[in-house]
């Protein structure tokens, strides 16, 4: 899964690659509107080192921000997941504020906050926050009847017991929507560091574009991709495993 | 057998270069910033029908950081443009076929500025202690660098912080030397410190012998070989205007065609703006606007090639077109 993920990045980027190649060739492009391969592998040589760390940067922040909206999209889901007039006030909020672009709220985070860590770090975890709340929600808000019926009806029921087996029976959605939220902790992060932070790989792509260097771009751009593929990999690699430690036909252990 | 022929024709026609048919679309021109007083003789010129009383319909479009005139010029999409001098000497480091035909400042407007409690900059030695604040990927990064190589500073002398367009960094202080160009933020830093009892320093590189040049007129080598006479037009028409919106007899119905565009912006900041202007376009009367600096220009290059922001030297002097 994880080197399907990393060749089928490849693939892609070696399909964009060509294509920007041939508009270069057809519309005769010097390399300062789209660098030719050598220059591209030049300034690899010059920049790669240096924008594999900003990667990293962008990703300890993307992984900081998703763990911490994956930690409050739990706790408000499990505690929203009633009829009650605050599950029905979390359920509407999350709806409305789910439509409004997050992102657009990032200069006022940074203008507030100043353009260091925690503002990339709150921004990232907001925007991964209401998708995976709303998923959360829904999980939580669906009784299981088929398993839940001998509880409910022996009185043997606990909020714990009933947040579990949502879960446990929901676990590929919620494997898919946290997978899938990583993309968007990333790409979140890299525009909040594009608008106006002072570090990671945004920043970095930022400057090379005051300076109209496209070989830097496109460097950036692969290194993002090779990184957030492997880390989606893993993510599902993680997933599956969980899955298969939680099935049933193992033995029935949980 | 048709659809191969369709297909030939549609890359053709997508191939065939706009410069071709200038004389008979609307020149596009693009600028380096936002429509405000750096601008003023561009604006003049497209509010008073100077392009059109040399036969010319030209569409003024306004620039921003992420805009880039150069690569407008070469991707059609634009037929002149205002680029800085490291822009124009990147591109040709890297090929492109673009030509100066005229150089708006004579006085690069990229200064810094820092408040009086501080102890005036004499010498570049005093430059060290400092918080600078520099546009990393910026001119000014390049302009910053070149003067602590001539003074011998390097960053352990100094505290080197990246900065945005958000001054909040230098009124708090945190910041004390500020990026500014000096005939625009630098006005509105000025007039914004006085009212909080305040008073500035400007510090201009060129004072220290750095001469980097800023906002020049550029097209490409094609339209200079095919469309000479709409070169010469159109700079002639441009230059002009340029002239008259520096004349201080014009001054008020330039600021008021300036507000048009800066609806919200503050009459007195203006025209401390259009004067600082002035001085760095037309810094004497007797220098003629749109003089190419050949020395300034060399002098660009020579610090781009010692900083090793282009690989090898481009002839700069080659791409230096005098308008007939």
């Amino acid at each position: 899964m994880l080197f399907r993920r990393i060749y089928q990045f490849l693939i892609v980027y070696a399909i964009g690659l060509s294509f920007l190649m041939a508009i270069k060739k057809m519309a005769g492009l010097s390399n300062y509107v789209i660098p030719g391969i050598p220059l591209i592998l030049e300034t690899a040589q010059n920049v790669a080192l240096v924008f594999f760390h900003d990667v990293i940067n962008t990703m300890s922040v993307t992984v900081l921000g998703q763990c911490l909206s994956i930690a409050m999209a739990f706790g408000v889901g499990i505690a929203g997941r009633k009829s009650s007039w605050a599950g029905s006030f979390i359920k509407v909020t999350a709806y409305n504020v789910q439509a409004y672009p997050i992102v657009a709220l990032a200069p006022i985070i940074f203008i507030l906050l100043g353009d260091g860590f925690v503002s990339r770090l709150l921004i990232a975890s907001m925007i991964c926050y209401f998708p995976l709340l709303l998923s959360v929600l829904g999980i939580m808000s669906t009784p299981v009847n088929d398993i839940e019926h001998f509880y409910q009806i022996t009185g043997r029921m606990r909020w714990q017991l009933e947040v579990k087996i949502r879960a446990f029976e929901n676990l590929s959605k919620i494997t898919t929507v946290i997978s899938g939220s990583a993309t968007l902790a990333m790409a979140g992060t890299i525009v909040a560091e594009f608008i106006a932070a002072n570090a990671g790989i945004g920043y970095s792509i930022r400057v090379a574009l005051y300076q109209s260097d496209m070989a830097k771009i496109l460097i950036a751009l692969f290194m993002i991709g090779i990184i957030i593929s492997i880390y989606q990999g893993l993510l599902e690699t993680l997933g599956e495993k969980i899955k298969r430690r939680w099935s049933v036909a193992d033995k029935g252990e949980i | 057998m048709n659809i191969r022929f369709f297909t030939i024709l549609i890359l053709i026609s997508l191939m065939v270069s706009p410069v071709s048919h200038a004389r008979e679309k609307e020149l596009n021109y693009r600028l380096k910033w936002l429509f405000n007083t750096s601008v003023a003789g561009d604006i003049w010129a497209d509010a008073n029908g100077y392009f059109t009383k040399a036969g010319l319909t030209v569409t003024l479009k306004e620039g921003s950081p992420e805009k880039n005139a150069i690569n407008e010029l070469e991707l059609g999409y634009a037929d002149f443009g205002v680029a800085s001098a490291d822009q124009v000497i990147r591109a040709l480091d890297k090929g492109a076929d673009v030509k100066v035909v005229a150089q708006l400042f004579q006085i690069n407007p990229m200064q810094w500025i820092y408040r009086t409690t501080q102890p005036e900059i004499k010498q570049l030695e005093d430059l060290k202690g400092r918080t600078i604040g520099i546009t990393f990927g910026g001119n000014d990064e390049t302009i910053m660098r070149t003067l602590f190589a001539k003074a011998g500073i390097t960053e352990k002398d100094v505290a080197i912080v990246g900065v945005r367009f958000d001054f909040t960094p230098f009124y708090t202080k945190a910041v004390e030397v500020w990026p500014v160009y000096r005939n625009s933020q630098g006005v509105i830093l000025e007039n914004r410190l006085a009212k909080e009892n305040e008073s500035v320093y400007f510090f201009n590189p060129a004072d220290f012998g750095v001469n980097f040049v800023a906002n020049s007129i550029v097209t490409s080598g094609k339209m200079i070989q095919r469309h000479p006479g709409l070169v010469t037009d159109f700079l002639t028409a441009l230059l002009s205007a340029w002239e008259s919106a520096m004349d201080p007899d014009n001054a008020a119905s330039v600021l008021a065609v300036i507000k048009q565009f800066e609806t919200g912006a503050d009459d007195n900041i203006l025209r401390q703006q259009l004067e600082a202007t002035r001085k760095l376009v037309k810094p004497a009367s007797s220098v003629k606007i749109g003089t190419i600096d050949r020395a300034a220009w060399k002098q660009t290059e020579a610090i781009m090639l010692r900083e090793g922001q282009i690989k090898k030297p481009v002839q700069i002097e080659t791409c230096l077109v005098t308008a007939e």
